[in-house]
């Protein structure tokens, strides 16, 4: 068994893409050989979120929407740790969005991993910052009305010098890869993963 | 008792009101008096009416009377609001607008900039307090450098007063043996917790907290710490309880507005136990409120501050040297039993400067948190805003979510054992308890000192506001009268206190205009 991985089995539904997210990342950390100590995770509130218990490693499970300025607080007590932020697009796009603005001005070192399935799920499927106009969810029954959020034009409108990648979560290699760079990049970097969430999806695919 | 001597200086914003004042008072600290200043201001940078006043006396001074003895407009149009503050014999200065004429407009022109003319009143006003000018001249040179015309300015003054004036009547002051610190509350909290080994700040500006972003940030390469302005409140709340889990030894501060946004962190250290400190100095609100004025209003907010059920600690300095002392115990006690704790002040506190030992030499005092941090190659560990088990795992399960509020409430009780006991002053035997807390400490105690049968009144300051002391309902209930004042409307410790025992007010005296109290007013509430 991984170092990395917590004795707790995912609670994720069957088919989910966030177990893409924990293999990927899991064999990036094993890949980079990034000290275990050193490394701390900072873990937005949401499915992805509840990632935080079936990793091992230095976390915090912070508030939804305020993954991002913890990790601040904890690069800028210790430099010397690589700080990792993972969320979802509710928590980091719409309750977090400002914060994630600051961050990438400021260029801190971290690297923030979005499972973005434009939809919040694990309140069971209302719509979220990047779920299309015109979609029908359950808080939006005559459909979205307004436009998404675009997370990484706004990265790089910014500061261009942050990295801002999107990436299929459908594709592991391709998620693997985009990670790998995500935590060597120096400097802020948004990784957005895009999936469908099993569950509650349809309504986008419709 | 010594005469106490009260000095107003009124003008615009933008005439230099605070910085003559603060000049002022470091001349008159530097001549070896006891003062407290106290400023009042408008939210706005120019026009409006500004003041400055300073009470100071060659014996201690706890509190700003509001009777003045020396009323300076440095404007036309800025005194005359004041007259019913003027005492007996008031000498007031002003530029050719009643009163003794100070022709400041004119004196300007001579010096070529309209900017002078609160140098110039300072002039004056030290060669009717009969200063040593020598020394006067020594602390503007300090602060102005090597500009020549801020010393004409004061010359100017001065030779214009020894042409016009007569000396006052003043006790003559021995220096100081040790030099004494001239800080506002806010500095004071600053001084606490550098020498408690504070290593980040996080604010956002809010009046009156203000200040102590400024002063961290103005020393931060010598205290070696790092202070950081973020987006909002909401994030430097964030950022502070990040620190902590790094290792760091964090707090953050802003008035009610800006701690509102702040509540779910309060809850957040609650839960995944970190030491936090959020410093909240009060002003009056609701909502934006007052944001110059003060107020004792956010006393309930403190105390609840936070959803759930989760142990925090709440102090309230009285006066500028306690809070340099519970600044300090503050990020200790945060450290030591990893919780939230709020440092309550108030806009009187934090912009009112009193002298005060210094504070530079205090040892540094340091209580460690002995939570596991990364990167010291600790067992790892989640901090978790879940309920969650000693690792940091979440849990849900009946038995564990119990046995977890216990640990909580047991953590309580281990709390109140090092929390900072109330402060009382008089004797045991007085019938009369006077029971505050906070600044208003200062205008009781002042107060005190002329009451009519001294022996009768004691008074009790609460220092720890949350959790309260279990023997305060024994002291208070040991007085045959017992009169609550608070700088509020609602009577808020008042209520605290009888949600958490039996104790009852014979009588409040409340103040909720956004000024403090005076010396005077309480004398005449009790009498």
């Amino acid at each position: 068994m991984s170092q990395w991985l917590s004795e707790i089995k995912p609670t994720w539904c069957p088919g989910c893409g966030d177990y893409v997210i924990l293999g990927t990342l899991k064999t990036v950390l094993e890949k980079l050989k990034l000290n275990q100590d050193q490394t701390v995770i900072v873990y937005d509130i949401g499915c992805i979120g509840n990632m935080a218990d079936f990793i091992k490693a230095w976390g915090f499970h912070s508030l939804h929407g305020r993954s991002i300025p913890t990790a601040v607080g904890i690069k800028n007590a210790n430099p010397k740790l690589n700080v990792i932020v993972i969320g979802g697009d509710g928590g980091i796009y719409g309750e977090g969005l400002g914060h994630m603005i600051a961050a990438a001005r400021l260029n801190l070192d971290i690297t923030v991993i979005v499972a973005n399935n434009q939809l919040y799920s694990l309140t069971t499927g209302q719509s979220s910052p990047t779920t299309p106009k015109g979609v029908k969810t359950k808080s939006t029954p005559k459909g979205v009305e307004s436009v998404p959020v675009l997370p990484l034009e706004l990265i790089k409108t910014v500061n261009p010098e942050a990295l801002a990648q999107r990436v299929n979560g459908s594709q592991p290699q391709a998620v693997m890869k985009a990670i790998e760079e995500a935590i060597k990049h120096q400097g802020f970097d948004l990784l957005d993963i895009n999936q469908l969430c099993v569950s509650f999806g349809k309504q986008l695919v419709q | 008792m010594v005469k106490i001597w009260t000095i107003k200086i009124a003008g615009p914003a933008g005439t230099g009101i605070k910085s003559v004042g603060n000049l002022l008072s470091q001349i008159l600290s530097q001549s070896g008096y006891y003062l407290k200043d106290y400023s009042e201001y408008p939210s706005l940078v120019r026009g409006g009416h500004n003041t400055y006043q300073v009470s100071f006396s060659t014996e201690l001074v706890f509190a700003v009377y509001r009777k003045v003895d020396l009323m300076v407009s440095l404007q036309t149009g800025h005194w005359q609001e004041h007259q019913k503050e003027f005492s007996k014999n008031i000498i007031l200065l002003t530029d050719n607008d009643g009163g003794l004429n100070l022709p400041l407009a004119t004196m300007c022109t001579q010096l070529g900039g309209k900017i002078y003319g609160n140098i110039i009143a300072l002039g004056a006003i030290c060669f009717l307090l009969n200063i040593n000018k020598e020394l006067a001249l020594k602390v503007i040179k300090k602060h102005f450098g090597q500009d020549e015309i801020d010393h004409q300015a004061f010359e100017l003054g001065w030779k214009y007063g020894a042409d016009n004036f007569q000396k006052l009547k003043i006790d003559k002051a021995k220096k100081f043996k040790k030099e004494k610190m001239i800080v506002d509350g806010n500095e004071a909290v600053g001084w606490g917790l550098y020498k408690a080994g504070l290593n980040l700040f996080a604010a956002y500006p809010m009046t009156p907290a203000t200040g102590l972003l400024h002063f961290l940030a103005k020393n931060q390469d010598e205290f070696k710490i790092r202070v950081i302005h973020p987006e909002d409140e909401i994030a430097a709340a964030s950022i502070a309880c990040g620190a902590s889990m790094a290792g760091g030894r964090s707090a953050t501060g802003t008035s009610g507005g800006g701690f509102a946004l702040m509540t779910e962190s309060v809850s957040l250290a609650g839960a995944a136990e970190l030491g936090v400190v959020f410093y909240l100095s009060q002003r009056p609100g609701p909502a934006t409120g007052m944001p110059t004025w003060t107020s004792q209003g956010d006393l309930l907010f403190a105390v609840n501050a936070g959803h759930g059920e989760f142990p925090k600690i709440v102090l309230a300095p009285g006066d500028q040297r306690e809070a340099f002392e519970l600044g300090k115990k503050s990020l200790n006690l945060a450290n030591k039993f990893d919780v939230p704790v709020i440092l309550l002040s108030d806009k009187n506190l934090s912009e009112s400067n009193a002298n005060i030992d210094d504070l530079v030499a205090e040892k540094m005092e340091i209580v460690e948190s002995k939570k596991v941090i990364p990167g010291k190659g600790q067992k790892i560990k989640l901090y978790n805003s879940y309920e969650h088990d000693e690792a940091g795992f979440s849990v849900e399960e009946a038995n564990k979510t119990k046995i977890n509020a216990q640990m909580r409430l047991k953590k309580i009780e281990k709390i109140k054992k090092f929390l900072p006991k109330a402060n009382f002053y008089g004797s045991i035997k007085a019938k009369k308890l006077i029971v505050c807390w906070g600044s208003v400490k200062g205008a009781v105690l002042e107060a005190m000192k002329t009451m009519k049968n001294k022996e009768e009144w004691a008074v009790l300051q609460i220092v720890s506001l949350w959790p309260l002391e279990e023997n305060l309902e024994k002291i208070i209930n040991s007085f045959s009268e017992r009169i609550l004042i608070e700088n509020n409307a609602f009577g808020q410790l008042g209520q605290l206190l009888k949600s958490a025992m039996k104790v009852d007010f014979e009588k409040r005296i409340l103040k909720y205009d956004g000024r403090p109290f005076f010396p005077e007013e309480i004398k005449e509430a009790l009498e």
